[in-house]
């Protein structure tokens, strides 16, 4: 079984999640937190694949699940469709979203490509809002059809199953020779060129898969909460994410699900929902300040010889 | 016709705010080469603080307050830059936790509600336009800032040091000029012209605790419309964006103009004009 | 068709500088040449222009007779002209397998979707590249460091790491940047060796470097820039005692003109 032996984050996340559910289980109050615990897990992944692997600090994973959210919400609500045919549009949506943008400015320096996505996630929020005959425009999109209601406890490992999925996928990616051209990318760029890396295609796909990740998230956002508003998921959630990815940091793999874990514990213990942003800003900037080499000290695991 | 001649000039007038945001923006970018993403957390605090207290009092109140959450991001950049971190990505993250914050910050104290004050309630006709007594007063104000900045920049010692620390932040500092401090002063003037435009909105459209992060995208995409060289540059790019938005929003509707800066950041970005080498990633 | 990587009239200006002013360059099968240069010559940015980092204004360069003038790294590389670099920034936790599997890239036939699902192919391709990987190691007499990490090699591995990650993909053409500036006299013995083991596979070198000792034992074959354009080709003899040479570049050169003597 060398096959899961070199997939460990996959088993640990398992051995984990099943842990936490036994746990969970016996409080609906309890599952209700695991749940979302996960939906942020997935997109925390997300952004710890952008950037752990790509480079590439994405403001807009947190869209990305919106847009799979929307996606499947309208699909269901408005088309009649199954959840399960949802799925795949929910995650090829932000795919391509995020391969096209991904492609437009992946030559572009860090901050420009973060700003890219920011940007980016700016204007989802505008066509959310506005856009009312499709997405209900402030008001959003209530009585969306749940997927397994009535057991949450199903639903749960439903959520783990997919985001075990993600973890799985993310593992495969590394231990191939894409893996080892991001790698490279991270620590020297012409070096990857000079391997025969066509270095902007690699980024974007990579940035697609996350992109994906995240829309699978929104798709279990959907249809559990059963509604959607355009504040549910995107830019606060990408603020969010983002957080987890630093406390868990962006090195491992399972580092931002762990972060993912330990904010949304945290979360449980604020004293109201207005202040999650001043407390995640002021996390964020804590950890800037004391983390060494600043962002790319959580990363760096590179040197100049 | 005169519509559309109402509607430019209109986009005149909200494109000086613009205008005004994008000078403090391109300061920073060309000194730090950093965002302050806080801009416009900056703008709304001032409003906010404006509006709770009114009158001249509140204005000075409200642009104290900006200046003091500028102040605290400077106080972040100087320990950053203690910590020997200096990557803009870095710096520009922080500051936009800072700009989370302070938007959580307002919405804890003061609500969801929109803070806006009346000052005038007399519409002037110029030459057959309807224009607002404020709004003209925002153009005069912005003007007269831009003059400032430009005189400061291009004519007294302390513009020159800044510009020789833009260029060349090194070779600045072996001539003795003191580049952490002048780049700190950018994030301070963000707080200062930040403050006066979240003022100046107060007294016109007025805004609410979402409106930091919108601010602040505007002001970058007036900065890097026209190259994100100086003041001036910046300054027109947010009068031509005013003018769009204006334009947009009067024949289309008011979620077209609200793509308006963020089209020309992503247009602009994707161009990979902006900031030259800085924003180049490859290297030989 | 004639065999060889050739690059003619290579003008590249920028900014003002005129780096490249008609230079040219020859590099033929299994044969080892050099380029050589005061700092400043043009021979980095005629490296450069080669492999793809910088386009050149304007001039031809063929490989086998194919022109591939202009094109980006990647495609260079794809094309059969590998490169490699004096301080290539590393991961540290990565071995040299890994580095020499990285040559692999672009002999990989699956595709992204396919290595993101971990299909039974990919990891038969895996286990393929990494044997090749290990032949190559094993050929050039690196196979004890297969484990080791990166960032606990000499200057001197590091540099022949850097050999067989560029010869990996079965490149015909192998361009060195200075790989043996700042070695020891015993590493640089080593890295000739291997460079001349490389060159008897049929693989064409050019070396461009800035030690005219290393050079001029090497090399068969030496081009000599002078501000962007040809000072003198010739066999490391002839350089040696070119006048124009010796004025120029091999008098900044103090313990080359022992040599040369």
């Amino acid at each position: 079984m060398t096959y899961w032996r070199a997939r460990t984050n996959t088993l640990v996340l398992l051995a984990g999640a099943a842990l936490a559910g036994a746990v969970a289980a016996r409080d609906a109050a309890w599952l209700d937190i695991a749940i979302a615990i996960v939906i942020n897990a997935l997109v925390a992944l997300s952004v710890g694949l952008t950037f752990g692997q790509a480079g590439i600090l994405s403001a807009a994973q947190g869209s990305f699940a919106a847009i799979g959210a929307y996606t499947t919400a309208i699909l269901t609500l408005k088309l009649g469709w199954s959840p399960w045919l949802a799925l795949p549009a929910a995650i090829s949506l932000p795919a391509a979203l995020g391969y096209g943008l991904a492609r437009l400015v992946a030559r572009l320096a860090p901050l420009a490509v973060a700003l890219a996505t920011l940007t980016l996630s700016a204007m989802v929020e505008i066509v959310l809002r506005s856009w009312d005959d499709l997405t209900g425009g402030y008001v959003g999109l209530a009585g969306i059809p749940t997927v397994l209601s009535g057991h949450p406890i199903a639903f749960y490992a439903l959520a783990v199953g997919l985001l075990a999925i993600a973890v799985l996928v993310y593992e495969n990616l590394m231990l191939s020779r894409f893996g080892r051209a991001l790698t490279t990318i991270r620590a020297d760029r012409a070096r990857a060129m000079a391997d025969g890396v066509a270095v902007p295609g690699l980024l974007s796909a990579a940035f697609a898969l996350a992109a994906a990740m995240a829309g699978a998230g929104g798709w279990l956002y959907a249809h559990y909460f059963s509604y959607l508003s355009p504040g549910s998921l995107g830019t606060e959630l990408s603020i969010s994410v983002l957080l987890m990815m630093v406390v868990g940091g962006a090195r491992t793999i399972l580092g931002p699900v762990a972060g993912a874990v330990i904010l949304g514990v945290l979360a449980q213990l604020l004293p109201a929902q207005e202040v999650q942003g001043l407390f995640y800003g002021g996390a964020l900037i804590v950890i800037l300040l004391v983390a060494r080499n600043g962002l790319l000290g959580l990363v760096r695991r590179e040197g100049a010889l | 016709m005169a519509y559309l001649a109402e509607l430019a000039v209109r986009g005149v007038l909200l494109g000086a705010i613009y205008g005004l945001l994008a000078l403090p923006m391109s300061l920073t970018f060309v000194t730090v080469g950093s965002i302050d993403f806080a801009l416009g957390a900056y703008a709304v605090l001032a409003a906010a603080v404006g509006s709770t207290i009114g009158g001249v009092a509140g204005v000075a109140a409200g642009l104290g307050a900006a200046l003091a959450a500028a102040a605290a991001m400077a106080a972040i950049f100087a320990g950053l830059k203690r910590v020997g971190v200096d990557e803009p990505i870095t710096i520009s993250l922080a500051s936009f936790g800072l700009a989370v914050a302070i938007g959580s910050l307002i919405l804890w104290v003061w609500g969801t509600r929109a803070f806006v004050l009346h000052s005038f309630d007399d519409v002037w006709v110029l030459l057959g336009i309807r224009v607002g007594p404020q709004s003209l007063i925002n153009f005069a104000v912005s003007l007269l800032l831009l003059a400032v900045i430009h005189f400061l920049l291009y004519r007294t010692g302390l513009g020159r040091m800044m510009r020789a620390a833009a260029i060349n932040p090194a070779g600045a500092e072996l001539s003795g000029i003191p580049v952490t401090t002048l780049q700190t002063g950018t994030f301070v003037s963000g707080g200062l012209l930040g403050g006066i435009a979240g003022v100046l909105i107060l007294f016109s459209a007025g805004l609410d605790f979402t409106a930091g992060l919108s601010l602040t995208l505007s002001g970058f995409g007036a900065a890097i419309l026209f190259g994100a060289h100086g003041p001036l540059r910046a300054f027109l790019g947010g009068i031509l964006m005013g003018v769009v938005e204006a334009l947009s929003a009067g024949l289309a509707s008011g979620a077209v103009s609200a793509m308006v800066p963020l089209v020309v950041i992503m247009v602009v970005l994707a161009a990979g004009t902006v900031g030259g080498v800085r924003f180049s990633g490859d290297r030989p | 068709m004639s065999q060889g990587l050739i690059a003619r009239d290579v003008v590249m200006r920028f900014g003002g500088v005129v780096a490249l002013d008609g230079a040219a360059v020859e590099v033929r099968p299994g044969l080892i040449a050099g380029l050589i240069g005061r700092n400043g010559s043009g021979k980095s940015t005629m490296f450069n222009c080669i492999t793809g980092f910088v386009q050149p204004t304007a001039g031809r360069i063929e490989l086998d007779g194919t022109a591939i003038t202009g094109l980006p790294p990647h495609r260079v590389v794809r094309a059969g002209v590998a490169r490699t670099f004096q301080t290539p920034r590393v991961d540290l936790r990565a071995t040299v397998r890994d580095a020499v599997l990285c040559g692999f890239y672009s002999l990989g036939r699956s595709g992204f979707a396919s290595a993101v699902l971990g299909l039974p192919s990919v990891t038969r391709e895996e286990t393929r590249l990494r044997e090749q990987a290990d032949g190559v190691l094993r050929r050039l007499g690196l196979a004890a460091l297969g484990d080791q990490q990166i960032a606990k090699l000499s200057m001197g591995q590091v540099r022949m790491v850097e050999v067989a990650r560029g010869i990996a993909a079965g490149a015909r053409y192998l361009l060195l940047d200075e790989p043996a500036a700042g070695l020891t006299q015993s590493e640089r013995d080593v890295l000739a060796e291997t460079i001349r083991v490389v060159a008897s596979s049929g693989v064409g070198i050019l070396l461009v470097e800035h030690n005219f000792a290393f050079v001029r034992s090497l090399c068969e074959t030496i081009t000599v820039l002078e501000a962007g354009r040809v000072l003198s080709v010739g066999t490391p003899a002839e350089i040696a005692a070119d006048r124009r040479v010796i004025e120029t570049y091999l008098g900044t050169e103090p313990a080359a003109l022992v040599e040369a003597a």
